[in-house]
């Protein structure tokens, strides 16, 4: 069964089907156009209703014959004319097989020469290879076949056989003078002054050409010189792949425009663009052909003023979906030809206004909307969405903390004014009339026995005191240490003092003799200075094995002793291990210096007692020592409170209480600070929560 | 050798084999701390110095080289030598100060190791470790003329302080600086919570090794210590429980 | 050779702590003399000695490091450098007067007692007012529950302590008094007995690190 291939989308149908079933496009023309003018409207039938042509046999073979069908009775590869239907062929048609060959006179117009066939047959083993002619051009080649089609061509069928005729002289009319053909034709005044031996002069009107995308405007010389120099590239290339004798337009495909001017629908289509336009000699009717155009109607004169007006093809819907859009630049302002470049490379080097070097696909041009649009993953752009806010990261400042230290310290400042007026205030205390802050009833439970264990310090021992504190502590260590010192000194117990701060020595003299300040208290009789103890704790250690060993300075000797004539002063002459001192006393604000005494001279010191004089905050971490079980340290003693209770219970004088309403005033102050602090912070606390709250209630 | 001896000697040799297990463990089953906000907060605030083209100071304390005051200068020796490393191409190296004359050689000697390590021996500086005061409150003193004076912007105390340690670190909150303090005496703990933006309580001054990824010994020393530990509560515990039903060990 | 000397530095350091620290466990009374005990204890206590010497010596370095410090501060004046100029002239003051009439000299004991002193006591005094401060934005501003924790135990101890915002006789300040006395000696003292757990094991795996030449504080080099 006989097939009809739809020329919209190849779909294989019926012969006697009149549309489509694939695409839905008419098959067989509405119309028959008497005229036979209309070649070609096939692809506009649906655009342009009762204005196709055809009908006749010939276009039916023609139609199968693009759709792949042989044409009957001709053999495979001939070129020859397919036969015509007899019956529905005009009269006319009925001699072409004779007039092809002896008839000048060409087919009418609009009907496809006999030649054609031949193309269409060579197109579809062309097709079949691969048309290495790019689309572009080939619409150029279209739009320039049909612009170039005489209107009045019908008027003279011969006019193809002549035009054969002249071919074989194609090549000497390249170097010789204008063709005869065109010397009626009126050159346009821009072209006078070019020498007519110029190829490239012959002025060629592209028609439609000019509404193509990115093809400067019509007409455009630089346009038509670059579109003649194709087409004699590809006709030499023809030459060459084509028998010597056969003629050079029959291996051409012929080009069937997909779109069309209005205006132009009723003009024959001949394919001549691949023919050499300089090697055609044009009949002499064709050199009257312009004077003798009719003016345009008002209408065409409308049409043309409008601009090209350009029915659409009939693409079937998927070769329109995957048709790029806007992949070619939309538009291409042509420069006047003043001040377009001078072409600087290739065979037209000099030139101005020739076509640019590069193609049309290489020009600069809008990225396609498939091209910019990039198909990711979720995982891929998560990924780059984080690689994007690393790098943004990495390009923020980062912002420095808010220095502090550069406000006024007003805070701090306020605070040490209090404190300094709670300092000052206890002097006024008597004009004020306030009576002071009263003794405490409260006794610490190890103060009596410490004054028990100070008592039974014999008496003909010297009692090894350690001056282990820095002289920031003085203030506090010497109130606190100078009850016992006292207590120790009124027993007449001689007193020996080491220390492993190079600034205790000193203090051990000034202590002493703020303690007893009488000329009583006579050095090397009853206190001798064994000085610093250089090396730390190891010294201790060095120290408790072995007292006489250890390195020693001395400090304010008696006269007749020196550093190393020490140990044999008459206080210190029977101690050869740390037991052999009636009792350790040690004075530190240290934890550390504490148990470095208590843990380094606990295996050596035997039942000579060792008692702690500390600050108020070391005595946490010491106390242990001394409620242990296995008592480390016998006896301590610490704070302001302690030592005006061992004043107290030894029956000393009050000489704490002087330093009592200072150190009460100065508490009341740090107490009253730290409680305004505590009230401060809950009530903002509490002013941020209501405020927060504020915030959520409305929304 | 006294029996008390023999067990103390033993305790070390069990922590001799233990830091070794768990040296082996940790290439087979490396540890995971719990963060330490103040070593997380130093890792950051020494980058920002570094690229503000600040200083930091590292105060190795007042303690000296012999006797058990060392140790927390050791750990700050440790601290000492990572910071060193970490800024070694900063502008302004890393400073170390201290109250001991042993422990600012050290402290030299570290230096000069960290900067050999890292390739800029030759930005290496005597004056880098220093000694700038004799005496705990002496060396405190001169904290108010160093912070501004070297463009310190973090300000580390790893090292022996008493009570001079809670005014150090005021100094630098003073100054607006990142102050980090750790010490071992508990007294001084107490006032470095108190004064100190990132105080380092317990014996966290001693985890810097591993948590600054000195070296795979600082972390199973970590390991041995933490595992110690709760042998030591272990045996608190049944310790008084012993007691509460009457035995006396 | 580099890697020697490395190598024979870190030998020296640690065959010298050993011995140190296996010469703490072994009592002077209980070794026979002439014995081998006895000639490892005897080479304990002259490397002691040898420790206490060079410490002495490092502080003399240690000065030397400091007025070199400052010394560089004034001749590049830098910053704050008049305080160095301060410094210098006071160390060299203090260290020809100690030299020329000796260190326990009246001149050098006025030194002591009327600038060392007070600067000194000034400064623990300062420290008053920091803590202060201190407990105030502690109180105020961080607002957690062990900053309040903290700042109701410093409050409870400073009350019980002696007289202050209540007065120091009568059943309230034995009531506070008793309360100081168990945070104190109960709560405090557990708590850092804990600390001090802690910070022992630490300095134990400080010292076996060192022991073990794994931090060489003495430098790589």
């Amino acid at each position: 069964m006989a097939e009809i291939r739809c020329p919209m989308c190849s779909a294989a149908n019926d012969e006697t089907a009149e549309v489509c079933r694939e695409c839905g496009a008419r098959l067989t023309p509405l119309v028959m156009d008497p005229s036979g003018q209309g070649m070609g409207d096939e692809e506009t039938n649906e655009a342009l209703p009762g204005e196709s042509s055809a009908g006749d046999d010939w276009l039916e073979r023609i139609r199968s014959g693009i759709g792949g069908g042989e044409p009957q009775g001709a053999p495979e590869d001939a070129p020859g004319p397919p036969e015509p239907d007899a019956s529905d062929a005009p009269d006319w048609l009925d001699e072409l097989p004779e007039a092809s060959s002896d008839d000048d006179s060409g087919p009418p117009s609009g009907e496809i020469p006999g030649w054609m066939d031949e193309f269409i047959a060579a197109g579809e083993e062309e097709a079949g290879e691969g048309e290495e002619v790019p689309e572009w051009l080939a619409r150029i080649r279209a739009r320039q076949a049909s612009g170039e089609t005489p209107q009045e061509a019908p008027t003279d069928e011969g006019w193809l056989d002549r035009l054969r005729e002249e071919e074989g002289v194609a090549e000497e009319a390249e170097e010789g003078p204008v063709s005869e053909g065109l010397e009626g034709l009126a050159p346009s005044p821009e072209y006078e002054e070019e020498p007519k031996t110029d190829p490239f002069s012959t002025p060629v009107d592209l028609g439609p050409l000019s509404d193509l995308p990115g093809v400067p405007g019509s007409p455009d010389r630089a346009l038509r010189r670059s579109e003649v120099l194709r087409a004699q590239a590809e006709v030499e290339a023809t030459d060459e792949d084509l028998p010597g004798d056969a003629p050079q337009t029959e291996g051409e495909m012929p080009h069937i425009p997909a779109l069309m001017e209005r205006g132009q629908q009723e003009r024959p289509v001949v394919e001549i663009d691949d023919v050499s336009l300089d090697s055609i000699e044009l009949p002499d009717w064709l050199s009257e052909l312009k004077p003798e155009m009719p003016p345009p109607t008002p209408e065409e004169a409308e049409v043309q003023d409008k601009g090209p007006d350009l029915a659409p093809a009939t693409l079937p819907s998927w070769l329109e979906a995957m048709r790029p859009v806007d992949s070619l630049r939309p538009e291409i302002e042509i420069e006047p030809e003043e001040v377009q470049a001078v072409e600087s490379a290739g065979p037209l080097a000099g030139l101005r206004g020739v076509l640019m070097a590069e193609p049309v696909v290489a020009m600069p041009r809008t990225s396609s909307v498939i091209s910019s649009q990039l198909e990711i993953t979720e995982r891929q752009y998560a990924q780059a969405e984080l690689l994007h806010r690393l790098v943004e990261e990495e390009e923020k400042d980062v912002a420095l903390p808010a220095s502090t230290g550069r406000r006024l310290p007003i805070l701090r400042w306020g605070i040490s004014v209090i404190l300094l007026l709670a300092l000052f205030l206890p002097g006024s205390f008597e004009r004020l009339g306030f009576p002071g802050f009263s003794i405490p009833d409260v006794v610490p439970r190890e103060t009596a026995p410490l004054i028990a264990l100070i008592e039974d310090i014999p008496g003909d021992k010297p009692s090894l005191v350690v001056f282990d504190f820095a002289p920031g502590y003085s203030g506090e260590l010497d109130t606190v240490a100078s009850p016992l010192l006292k207590h120790i000194l009124d027993r007449s117990v001689p007193i020996v003092t080491i220390s492993t701060h190079p600034s205790g020595p000193p203090l051990a003299e000034r202590l002493l003799r703020e303690v007893r300040p009488d000329a009583t208290l006579i050095n090397g009789a009853q206190y001798l200075h064994l000085g610093y103890l250089s090396g730390g704790p190891t010294a201790v250690q060095l120290f408790a094995i072995s007292p006489r060993d250890a390195i020693l300075t001395g400090f304010k000797l008696p006269e007749g002793l020196d550093r190393a004539s020490v140990w044999q002063s008459p206080l210190v002459k029977d101690v050869e291990w740390l037991s052999d001192f009636g009792a350790v006393i040690v004075i530190t604000a240290g934890t550390e210096t504490a148990r470095n005494w208590a843990e380094q001279t606990h295996p050596w010191i035997g039942e000579t007692p060792l008692i702690m004089v500390l600050s108020a905050g070391a005595e946490p971490l010491v106390r242990p020592y001394f409620e242990a079980a296995n008592q480390q340290v016998q006896g301590i003693l610490t704070g302001l409170p302690s030592a005006l209770a061992y004043q107290q219970l030894s029956g000393q004088d009050l000489t704490v209480e002087a330093r009592w309403n200072g150190f009460g005033s100065m508490k009341f102050a740090v107490e009253s600070i730290l409680l305004a602090g505590g009230i401060y912070g809950a009530a903002t606390w509490f002013l941020n929560r209501r405020q927060q709250g504020r915030g959520d209630a409305n929304g | 050798m006294s029996g008390d001896n023999l067990i103390g000697l033993g305790v070390l040799l069990a922590f001799l084999g233990l830091l070794i297990f768990f040296l082996i463990l940790e290439n087979r089953r490396p540890a995971v701390f719990r963060p330490i906000r103040g070593y997380e907060a130093l890792k950051s605030a020494i980058e920002r110095a570094v690229e503000a083209g600040e200083r930091v100071h590292l105060s190795l304390g007042t303690g000296s080289v012999i006797g058990t005051d060392s140790a927390p200068a050791y750990a700050g020796l440790v601290l000492l030598k990572s910071i060193a490393s970490t800024t070694t191409l900063s502008d302004k190296p890393v400073v170390a100060t201290t109250g001991d004359g042993a422990m600012a050689i050290l402290a030299q000697d570290t230096l000069r190791s960290a900067y050999a390590e890292a390739g800029g021996e030759e930005r290496y500086q005597a004056s880098s470790g220093r000694m700038i005061g004799p005496t705990p409150w002496s060396y405190v003193a001169n904290l108010p003329i160093l912070i501004p004076s070297e463009d310190i912007s973090v300000h580390v105390l790893a090292g022996s302080f008493g009570a001079e340690g809670a005014l150090a670190a005021d100094f630098g909150e003073r100054f607006g600086c990142f102050t980090l303090g750790g010490t071992d005496d508990a007294q001084t703990q107490a006032l470095l919570y108190a004064t100190a933006e990132h105080p380092l309580i317990g014996e966290e001054l001693f985890a810097a090794g591993a948590y600054l990824d000195v070296g795979p010994v600082h972390k199973a020393s970590l390991r041995v210590q933490d595992a110690v530990r709760m042998i030591v509560v272990a045996g608190i515990l049944l310790g008084a429980l012993l007691r509460i039903f009457g035995v006396s060990l | 050779m580099r890697i020697g000397g490395h190598l024979l530095w870190a030998a020296t350091a640690v065959a010298t702590g050993i011995i140190v620290l296996l010469g703490y466990f072994v009592r002077l009374d209980q070794i026979p003399p002439g014995s081998l005990f006895a000639s490892f204890f005897t080479l304990r206590l002259l490397l002691m000695r040898y420790a206490v010497l060079l410490a002495a010596i490092a502080l003399f370095l240690g000065l030397i490091n400091l007025v070199s410090v400052h010394w560089n501060k004034v001749s590049d004046q830098q910053a704050g450098w008049p305080y160095s100029a301060i410094l210098i002239v006071a160390f060299f003051l203090t260290l020809v007067l100690g030299l020329v009439f000796g260190p326990d000299s009246p001149v050098v004991l006025l030194l002591f007692n009327y600038v060392q002193l007070p600067v000194e006591a000034s400064l623990s005094a300062l420290l008053v007012v920091s803590l202060t401060l201190a407990g105030f934005r502690l109180i105020s501003q961080r607002r957690d529950l062990i900053s309040g924790i903290f700042i109701v135990t410093a409050l409870l101890v400073l009350i019980g302590s002696g007289p202050g915002l209540i007065a120091s006789s009568g059943p309230l300040y034995s009531l506070f008094g008793g309360l100081r006395n168990w945070l104190a000696q109960v709560a405090a003292a557990g708590g850092a007995r804990g600390v001090l757990l802690g910070v022992a094991l630490g300095a134990i795996v400080t010292g076996m690190r060192i022991l073990m030449a794994v931090d060489r504080p003495y430098g790589d080099r």
